[in-house]
């Protein structure tokens, strides 16, 4: 999972407690940078936007027109976790710090310039890598999750004799279709791969296999163009953390919660079911994130 | 051209330098025994911390304050042992923001004077 330490502006302009505002105000000016860490002797003690510069008298010092509490991110936090900071707080950067000391910044516009490359261009989903990020913040809530695999019947077909833009055309609906069923606060929706996507839900797992079905039934009762025939398959898996239990060996990770969802979606295919429940089983939280596919 | 405007052309300006000095003897501190420093003060707390650690130091206490005109208070440590500071601030406030709106420091004179009657049994 991409890290704050791979983004951040490492190049830091920084200022003294004991400058002056009006110093700092032509400073930002100069560089074009709305906020600048504060630092004092190697540490970091506060951070000086310009609209801190705006409400004070340009005689002040730094030390008095600062923010000293400062929302930092050590350079091992994920993306989603800086976003979540930044809207939280309400704020425009956030200071990579290791320990005490300053080591970047991460600005909102570079965070989601970044994580505008997770959401699918064609469908304006979410892709898989937040699937997984989503679905462990769940699970650390305390709540029971459930994912559903859901994936077109034949789609490579309609491809094949009617080219890629009918394609493309036909996941759209479908990913606008999967939108107006799932409910919003309860459901996530993401684009997984190709013709498949993938639903995270706090529902339980019988409830979550009556909204995989609502969202096979919701393709297959559309009226699509040129008499083409969508069809979808959907498979169900449930996890919860597992409770703190000694002697247990290999502990689940939402990676396999997800995979199981995806064998249950492949085995309904086969079996023409239109959904198939895996089961549930209990997620560990430790080393829960595992590699996931990062493009569609 | 006439010969007295010739002469008026020509000649220099006279220019002279007045001075006036005022002399007096700069208090250490530059203060009295409170400071309320208002919230747009071209001075905020740390410099006035600054100065007072510079000019006295250890004899003035900073107060970080919640007030709708004024940031901090700065009081004479020797005054707190004649009247606490919950018992003078709140009355130094309400004099001050009287006077003064945010953008000011305040300095202010306090003289406490302290009335005791004791009976003592003869």
């Amino acid at each position: 999972m991409q890290t704050i330490g791979e983004i951040m502006t490492k190049e830091l302009v920084t200022v003294k407690p004991e400058d002056s505002v009006a110093r700092v105000a032509e400073l930002m000016e100069r560089t074009r940078i709305g906020g600048l860490p504060v630092v004092e002797g190697g540490r970091l003690v506060g951070i000086i936007s310009s609209r801190d510069i705006r409400r004070c008298h340009p005689n002040r010092l730094i030390a008095d027109a600062m923010t000293k509490e400062v929302v930092t991110v050590p350079p091992t936090c994920s993306l989603w976790e800086a976003k979540e900071l930044l809207e939280r707080h309400g704020i425009e950067r956030l200071v990579v710090v290791d320990g005490d000391c300053p080591v970047g910044v991460v600005t909102k516009s570079l965070l989601y310039a970044e994580l505008g490359k997770h959401i699918d261009a064609l469908t304006g989903l979410q892709q898989a890598a937040f699937l997984q990020r989503k679905a462990l913040e769940l699970l650390q809530d305390g709540k029971e999750i459930a994912i559903i695999f859901l994936d077109l019947d034949d789609f490579g077909a309609v491809d094949k004799e009617l080219g890629h833009v009918v394609g493309d055309e036909i996941l759209c609906r479908v990913a606008k279709i999967l939108g107006g069923v799932v409910e919003e606060g309860f459901d996530y929706l993401f684009r997984y791969a190709g013709d498949e996507f993938a639903v995270v839900t706090v529902k339980p797992l019988e409830e979550a296999r009556k909204l995989a079905l609502r969202m096979v039934n919701a393709i297959s009762e559309e009226e699509w163009p040129l008499g083409i025939k969508v069809a979808a398959s959907a498979g169900v898996a449930g996890g919860r953390r597992a409770s703190p239990r000694e002697g247990d060996l290999e502990p689940y990770t939402v990676s396999d919660l997800i995979n199981m969802a995806s064998l249950a979606s492949t085995r309904a295919k086969k079996e023409r079911r239109q959904v198939v429940v895996a089961g549930e089983i209990e997620l560990r939280e430790a080393n829960c994130i595992q590699q996931c596919p990062e493009t569609v | 051209m006439s010969s007295k405007t010739r002469s008026l052309l020509g000649s220099e300006p006279l220019r002279k330098a007045e001075m006036t000095i005022r002399l007096s003897e700069f208090e250490i501190p530059p203060m009295q025994d409170a400071l309320l420093v208002g919230k747009q003060a071209p001075i905020g707390p740390e410099a006035v911390r600054s100065m007072v650690d510079a000019l006295s130091p250890e004899q003035y206490e900073i107060i970080r304050i919640e007030h709708q005109v004024f940031e901090a208070a700065v009081l004479k440590r020797s005054l707190l042992k004649l009247l606490p500071k919950d018992k003078l601030l709140p009355i130094l406030l309400e004099e001050c923001e009287r006077v003064a709106d945010e953008h000011a420091v305040v300095k202010a004179q306090v003289n406490i004077v302290i009335q005791v009657n004791r009976a003592v049994d003869l």
